[in-house]
């Protein structure tokens, strides 16, 4: 049962088809990859969810009923085009946007000092969100959509401005607030961060979705049975008829990295102890399961 | 509508205006001005008082040098068989500031051609003071060469001397001395004020908007509260702060006038332009502007016309006192706050609409222009409702409602019956309703939109959108 389910959602913008007939259900204390090349619906899905804007037709189901105006105080967004205030007070625009999700004066006053002195930054309080740099708005940023401890979040392109230093303290952050029991969407393109953090994912081309599952469940589906083997030896090893062929092989000094296509009903056993009859030495064996970059292109470029 | 929310939007949007250097400034200095522009006549006067200049007159003719006479600002020296252009180029060392030269009497027009030279010239009013005594001195001449008697007498006596005096009638039949160039300044000032007032709130609040669309915080804004919410706190937090400065200017105009007024006992003076007649007066001008001093200015006013009924001619000052304590300010503060609300409500709502369309303030000004120009009509027929305030014209402007805040009120000035402002305040708060409607629905759908630049045709797209 998921945390948020989407029923069948259409939406247009007058001739344009934003949507159409898009189901997904995301899944609780999980952390889930919308992707998309750009234009394909996602901000538009997003923005259901959060009710920024109203589907034409079909239904989002928040923890289990139709959701409403209320529920939006236990969600927690990250817009991928960020903005505050210019002219404001980095600690009063804070306290603004925690109190619009429900949060009480003091509730607020207590949580964001907490999370700026985690971040290292109580010296901005009383600064104007102009004389910070991106980087740091971006951190401010990153506080006012966490402060009330969201149900949900949904952080659009959460890494971009970041340097890496920065990144791997919201990438940390981001883990710890799973652990904690949220669940997160996060849009992003960066396929990396996807395979590293995402247990679901869903991928949205041309208004319509694509697929959607499990990360390791996809990249197993569209993986060729391909392996990667590391070993030590004399002599180059040799395609075996109906176990697997040798794609490629580097010869580094004896020390060899080869890709073996394994034949359909071969195992991993059978060809690890095939391989082991040649007396050679097996440094590692590991399955090669495909990119979800390379996933990614292959189903948008096939749409096309 | 969560009311909470839009409370705290209100007080954010209420806040961040009021504590700005800007409307601090603004809210102390414009009163300050206000006193400054209507005493500055007077001070003006007094000290253009001690300086009399001093002028040498060569008269030839021999009919003008008698008769001049001096005056505050004016003395005259003769110097019967001077030069006048020896006297020119040695003014200053005669101490002299300026030569009137009179030419010798022209036998056949009967008349002399009169000259005056200064370094620093005549004053506007000096000059047409002298004009006034040469044309008395030529015209007694010309009376004494008909060599009929009595005629100066009887010419005296044919100079009628008329002064429209007018009086203000009230349902109760009551009777109050009114001057209608007071009216007319007084209308053309509210006229001024609630149209400036209109117009700048509402230009706040478009950039507002723009401002939060093109720094993007709206996304983040909608994603807590409903467009519609952030819609209406931001425009009534606006209000507030229009509000919170109109009774400031009002309080601290009051309070400056008292302080002026209990110092150098001469409050208002300037406005009635003559401190003389005033000054038996000023512990009750103060107050003109203030409505608890209305019942002593009522008291004040019935005097006067009592006094004026038995004078052929009241004094000026008490015209413009008594036309100014007949002005009703309770009810004109009312519907002024009435008018000013409502007809900023139905403005700011499509400014708002407006501003949700456009990136920069540089696109809006095309877009903009169906709200301006009826904003502007109505100023320019507010300017003139002095002119005709029954007129057809201005009636119908009264009553519709992009033009009736700024007509009504300076309409009401000179009299309106009740049901009148009803009707014309049920239609600008009904139009407030369709338009915000209207505002609301554009609002939603521009303030995500982004990239191309919009147009009318997009507006009306929008709004058939579901």
């Amino acid at each position: 049962m998921g945390l948020i389910e989407c029923r069948n959602i259409c939406k247009s913008f007058g001739e344009k088809v934003a949507l159409d007939n898009v189901s997904v259900d995301i899944p609780a204390g999980k952390i889930f990859g919308l992707l998309g090349p750009n234009g394909a619906g996602k901000t538009t899905l997003i923005r259901i969810v959060n009710r920024i804007t109203i589907p034409n037709s079909g239904e989002v189901i928040f923890d289990g009923r139709p959701i409403t105006q209320r529920d939006v105080e236990r969600i927690g967004y990250l817009p991928e085009e960020r903005g505050l205030y210019r002219k404001m007070e980095v600690g009063d625009q804070a306290m603004y946007l925690a109190q619009l999700k429900g949060m009480s004066a003091r509730d607020a006053q207590r949580e964001l000092k907490k999370w700026f002195v985690k971040f290292g930054i109580q010296d901005w309080w009383k600064k104007k969100v102009e004389e910070l740099s991106k980087g740091m708005a971006q951190k401010v940023q990153f506080i006012t959509t966490v402060v009330h401890k969201p149900a949900l979040m949904i952080l659009d392109e959460p890494f971009s401005g970041f340097d890496p230093v920065n990144t791997e303290l919201i990438r940390k952050e981001i883990l710890a607030l799973k652990e904690e029991g949220a669940t997160i969407i996060l849009s992003t393109h960066n396929m990396e961060s996807v395979e590293e953090l995402c247990d679901n994912i869903a991928l949205i081309n041309k208004s319509r979705l694509v697929i959607d599952g499990g990360v390791d469940e996809i990249r197993h589906k569209y993986g060729n049975n391909n392996v990667e083997l590391i070993y030590t030896g004399e002599t180059p090893l040799q395609s075996v008829e109906g176990l697997y062929t040798v794609l490629s092989d580097q010869d580094d000094s004896g020390r060899h990295t080869a890709v073996l296509a394994v034949s359909g009903q071969a195992s991993g056993n059978q060809v690890l102890s095939s391989v082991l009859g040649n007396g050679l030495t097996v440094n590692s064996f590991k399955e090669l399961l495909p990119r979800m970059n390379d996933i990614f292109i292959k189903l948008v470029t096939e749409g096309e | 509508m969560n009311l909470h929310t839009v409370n705290i939007i209100i007080k954010r949007e209420y806040l961040t205006r009021v504590k700005k250097k800007s409307f601090i400034i603004t809210t102390f200095l414009v009163p300050l001005l206000f006193v400054v522009l209507c005493t500055l006549p007077t001070l003006i006067m007094t000290m253009a008082k001690e300086e009399a200049k001093k002028i040498a007159v060569v008269d030839k003719s021999g009919i003008v040098a008698p008769a001049l006479e001096n005056t505050a600002t004016m003395s005259f020296t003769q110097y019967p068989d001077a030069d006048p252009e020896t006297i020119k180029s040695s003014l200053d060392s005669i101490g002299m500031d300026a030569l009137l030269s009179i030419s010798a009497l022209d036998t056949v027009s009967r008349t002399v051609t009169a000259t005056t030279y200064a370094a620093k010239p005549l004053g506007v009013d000096m000059t047409s003071d002298l004009e006034r005594q040469i044309n008395d001195a030529v015209e007694a001449y010309r009376i004494s060469t008909y060599d009929i008697e009595g005629l100066k007498e009887i010419m005296a006596e044919v100079k009628p001397d008329v002064r429209l005096v007018s009086y203000k009638m009230d349902e109760s039949g009551n009777e109050t001395l009114n001057e209608s160039g007071i009216y007319m300044f007084l209308s053309m000032v509210l006229g001024m004020i609630i149209y400036m007032f209109i117009s700048m709130f509402c230009g706040m609040v478009m950039s507002s908007v723009i401002e939060e669309k093109s720094s993007r915080v709206v996304e983040v804004l909608v994603s807590s509260v409903k467009a519609t919410e952030l819609l209406f706190g931001k425009i009534i937090g606006v209000a507030l702060v229009a509000l919170t400065q109109f009774f400031m200017w009002i309080a601290l105009t009051v309070i400056i006038l008292a302080v002026i007024g209990g110092i150098t006992g001469s409050g208002l003076a300037g406005l009635a332009g003559d401190p003389a007649q005033m000054t038996s007066m000023t512990s009750q001008i103060p107050g003109a502007a203030m409505p608890e001093m209305q019942d002593i200015l009522d008291a004040a006013a019935p005097a006067d016309s009592l006094s004026a009924a038995n004078q052929a001619a009241p004094s000026t000052g008490a015209v413009i006192l008594s036309t100014l304590s007949s002005v009703n300010y309770t009810q004109l503060i009312i519907v002024f706050v009435l008018f000013f609300v409502f007809g900023y409500l139905l403005y700011a709502s499509l400014f708002a609409a407006i501003g949700s369309a456009v990136e920069n303030e540089a696109d809006s000004n095309q877009l903009v222009l169906p709200l301006t120009i009826p904003l502007m009509i109505g100023f320019f027929i507010a300017m003139f409702v002095y002119k005709s305030p029954d007129s057809g014209l201005v009636f119908w402007a009264s009553m519709f409602p992009f033009t009736s805040p700024m007509v009504m009120l300076t309409r009401v000035l000179f009299g309106v019956s009740t049901w009148e402002l009803v009707l014309s305040l049920v239609i600008l708060i009904l139009s407030f309703v369709g338009c915000a409607w209207i505002s609301a629905k554009i609002y939603k759908i521009g303030i995500l939109m982004f990239g191309k630049k919009t147009s009318f045709k997009d507006l009306w797209n929008w709004l058939k959108m579901k």
